[in-house]
């Protein structure tokens, strides 16, 4: 096991590796330079130049890569060319809004999911199934941001439950802000909760087709206790990867819930970030994005073999 | 003392009935047999006694058992007869154990769900289950996981579960089907002594006459839902006389006629010191890959006409060294000659040579795409051909080899799906057939189907060899089969052919061990004379 997890670390260190060369290369290439972007069409061609030498951006590419990833280990990400501030301050402001949002998705949406594809599988064709999948259908269809809307129109105009947009920080208080987290969390979660029923379902109904759920009814247990004992943790194996999966996009993806709700996220920076050519902003945010993405699924992976004694023996 | 009486069992799912009028007693200490092909119904007759039926399904009759009436229990006191006075033992031994959990904990089980013991004593009994099946503990600890144990090894694992609380009555459906026919007798020895030992009535379901007629005392044959036939096992076979008894007993042994091949055909395979290596995965970054020998320096020929059988036990190299021959794979030694052209070690075998051998493959379902239709899956071959056939040629070409093997022309144009598993290995053979090879690969052809069918696909084998002087290299684990089809026979283990000869000889007159010891497993049906 131990083995294991040293293999997959490895793998994620080069995998980050590889990335952060990627990630250079593909901002280098996109056309518009900082330095004349912030200085404006009429700039005098000295001008910009000084403006690059302060920036750093003649020096040659291959040492500002390497200040680049020299900068990120020790947490400095360099600074803005915009906002003339430290990249990690940014970033560790809007990161304490789009992480517990994330976390915030992720967990309604698997506290909703589980209990419906569980009634789903095991009442297979039941007005109880067809309704979940009905719902789900639904849940898929719907764009997160309409739905978003309704739910502002109805529980902040309406009913006047939560505001309708914004973020009082987290110095107000850990209510206020789950609170004004709640809206978009419920928004993010609608669409990753049905597709994660159903696959919750599908694989919980393969797994009561194999031979040793037979097996177990055959020893006498119950149906329930067939399923909470053989066969949630066999049928949890394809559900954890969509979960991994699902974060990723929580935490990069919710650049229109933030802007529905305006919440000040890692989403929001990013697209200010690319629109003023905010360069080294976009490659750390993005960096940190792939870093996050490569967590998971080496926390994905671990997870795996926890669940599976099989795959722990083959690596 | 009757343990079991099913009388009148009547059984629809979905309203269509599937069971009539089933009759069959069961005593302590004694062992029945059910036998019968797919679909007579045999394992649903188990379930019903389980009450563990499909959706949809409607029982009527009654099964007694130990006086009370089980279709009268509700499911909540059938949990408690499960696994405590009823066990059950399936015929998957691969797939009937979850992979997640010990095997320790899954034999503990059984007794956590039915007695109020603690984790430690239901572990103690786990431990003392295992040894009892000769599973003994310090080889085969409680904390082993099902995936790192053989199918045999596992299937003691299922009977543990099923007899760790002794049960008065075994269920044991098809418990042999998936293992070697070494193992096969071990299981059933070990099912023999249990019943022995703990005085517990034993149902035996199989397809296999010569399985139930080594231990059953009753047996009962089922066709289409109905018992056509039942007795003392004895009696059964020494009278035969119900026709369908007697149909299945004559198709168990059946023997193809063939015309005897002449001793100075030419040599059409020469398969000369071949070794197959597989690289296992690096144990470390950074240490060397280590190899697998699958198949050691084999030699052998096969004769053009003559059917040579390959024998030996799962993972012996029977396969791979099909595989090698087929030139699916290259060989890291040796040289395989084809009709005098020869392919040496590293080389990759030319089309011109593959278009001689084809081969045909035990799932007959699992080897077709279901989207295409019959004409194409049969065509299949012609992608080695140089000159591929016009679309006249095509067609007749199709038409001609689907009426060889006993289907109809107009055939070609549905789905595999449509055709009963016997028709589908004819196509299968159609399909090694349509590009008229030298040599065919038959990979357990028959090992799927039921004893009736097996016999008239033996059939036709025969017949094609007969036709166009055909070669077969049959590879299979049954036996019986080997015998009666094949010329000639290799015997097979770890990789090297222990053991070749004609097929009689080997077989009456065994001269390495390992033969005897297969052959002595074989089980034997009363009357014939081995």
């Amino acid at each position: 096991m131990l083995r294991f997890v040293l293999k997959r670390l490895l793998s994620l260190v080069a995998t980050l590796a590889v990335a952060s060369v990627v990630i250079f290369i593909a901002i280098e290439v996109v056309p518009g330079d900082p330095a004349s972007y912030m200085l404006g069409l009429n700039a005098e061609p000295d001008t910009v130049q000084a403006l690059r030498d302060e920036l750093g951006l003649n020096a040659s590419k291959i040492t500002r890569y390497f200040q680049w990833v020299g900068g990120m280990v020790h947490g400095d990400f360099g600074t803005s060319y915009t906002y003339r501030t430290p990249v990690s301050a940014m970033i560790a402001d809007r990161i304490g809004i789009s992480l517990p949002l994330a976390l915030y998705a992720l967990l309604l949406s698997t506290v909703i999911a589980f209990p419906a594809g569980i009634i789903a599988a095991t009442r297979r064709g039941s007005v109880a199934d067809v309704s979940i999948m009905g719902a789900t259908q639904l849940g898929v269809a719907i764009p997160n941001f309409w739905f978003a809307m309704l739910l502002v129109l109805f529980f902040s105009i309406q009913l006047r439950w939560f505001s309708a947009g914004g973020f009082p920080g987290w110095d107000e208080g850990f209510f206020a802000g789950v609170k004004a987290l709640t809206l978009p969390a419920v928004a993010l979660a609608l669409p990753q909760a049905s597709i994660l029923a159903r696959v919750m379902r599908s694989s919980l109904l393969d797994t009561l087709g194999e031979d040793f759920i037979r097996t177990a009814r055959a020893k006498g247990l119950t149906t329930r206790q067939t399923l909470w004992r053989h066969a949630l943790r066999n049928a949890l194996i394809p559900v954890l990867t969509i979960i991994g999966l699902q974060f990723s996009f929580l935490l990069a993806g919710a650049i229109i819930i933030e802007n529905v709700f305006f919440l000040p996220g890692l989403g929001r920076l990013i697209f200010q970030a690319i629109s003023q050519r905010d360069l080294i902003v976009v490659e750390s945010v993005v960096m940190l994005l792939v870093f996050a993405v490569v967590l998971v699924t080496f926390l994905v992976d671990v997870a795996y073999a926890v669940a599976d004694p099989r795959l722990r023996a083959q690596r | 003392m009757t343990l079991l009486t099913v009388e009148n069992l009547r059984l629809s799912i979905y309203d269509k009935p599937v069971l009539h009028d089933i009759d069959f007693q069961v005593s302590a200490g004694q062992t029945l047999g059910i036998i019968g092909e797919s679909g007579s119904g045999k394992s649903l007759s188990a379930l019903s006694i389980m009450q563990l039926l499909p959706h949809g399904s409607q029982v009527a009759g009654s099964i007694v058992f130990d006086g009370e009436d089980l279709l009268n229990k509700t499911e909540a006191q059938m949990c408690d007869i499960r696994g405590d006075d009823i066990g059950m033992v399936f015929q998957e031994p691969m797939t009937a154990l979850n992979p997640v959990q010990t095997i320790g904990q899954q034999v503990a089980e059984t007794v956590i769900v039915h007695q109020r013991v603690s984790r430690h004593e239901s572990m103690q009994i786990a431990a003392q289950t295992l040894e009892h099946v000769e599973l003994p503990n310090d080889e085969f600890p409680l904390s082993r996981y099902p995936h790192e144990l053989s199918g045999g090894q596992r299937q003691r694992v299922v009977i543990a579960m099923a007899i760790a609380l002794k049960p008065r009555l075994l269920i044991a459906d098809e418990p042999t089907t998936a293992l070697d026919v070494t193992t096969q007798a071990q299981v059933l020895d070990l099912l023999k002594r249990l019943t022995h030992e703990h005085n517990m009535g034993l149902i035996l379901i199989s397809h296999d006459l010569g399985v139930v007629a080594d231990i059953a005392d009753h047996m009962v044959i089922m066709r289409h839902g109905k018992v056509v036939d039942s007795g003392l096992t004895d009696a059964i076979f020494k009278e035969l006389k119900h026709p369908y008894t007697q149909k299945l007993y004559e198709a168990s042994g059946h023997v193809p006629q063939r015309v005897a091949v002449s001793s100075q055909a030419e040599i059409l395979l020469k398969v000369d010191s071949v070794s197959r290596d597989y690289t296992l995965p690096r144990t470390g970054l950074f240490s060397a890959a280590k190899k697998f020998r699958a198949v050691n320096a084999v030699s052998f020929v096969i004769h053009r006409g003559e059917n040579v059988g390959l024998v030996g036990e799962s993972g012996c190299g029977k396969s791979t060294l099909a595989r090698a021959i087929l030139g699916l794979e290259k060989v890291q030694a040796g040289s395989i000659s084809i009709d005098g052209e020869q392919v040496l070690a590293d080389m990759q075998m030319p089309s011109s040579l593959r278009r001689k051998v084809q081969v045909v493959f035990q799932d007959p379902y699992g080897s077709f795409n279901p989207r295409h239709k019959v004409k194409r899956l049969v065509a299949e071959p012609f992608h080695l051909l140089e000159n591929k056939p016009g679309a006249r040629e095509y067609e007749r070409t199709i038409a001609e080899v689907l009426e060889s093997v006993g289907l109809a022309s107009s055939d070609g144009d549905k789905y595999i799906h449509e055709f009963s598993g016997g028709q589908r290995q004819r196509i299968a053979i159609a399909r090694a057939l349509v590009i008229k090879p030298k040599l065919i690969v038959l990979d357990e052809p028959v090992s799927a189907l039921d004893v009736s069918i097996r016999a008239q696909i033996l059939d036709l084998l025969a017949a094609l060899s007969d036709r166009y002087q055909l070669s077969y290299l049959f590879i299979s684990h049954d036996l019986t089969v080997v015998r009666s089809v094949t010329d000639r026979v290799l015997v097979m283990k770890n990789g090297n052919i222990v053991e070749q000869g004609d097929t009689e000889t080997v077989f009456s007159d065994p001269q390495h061990t390992y033969t005897k010891n297969l052959l002595s497993s074989v089980p034997v049906l009363p009357g014939e004379h081995h």
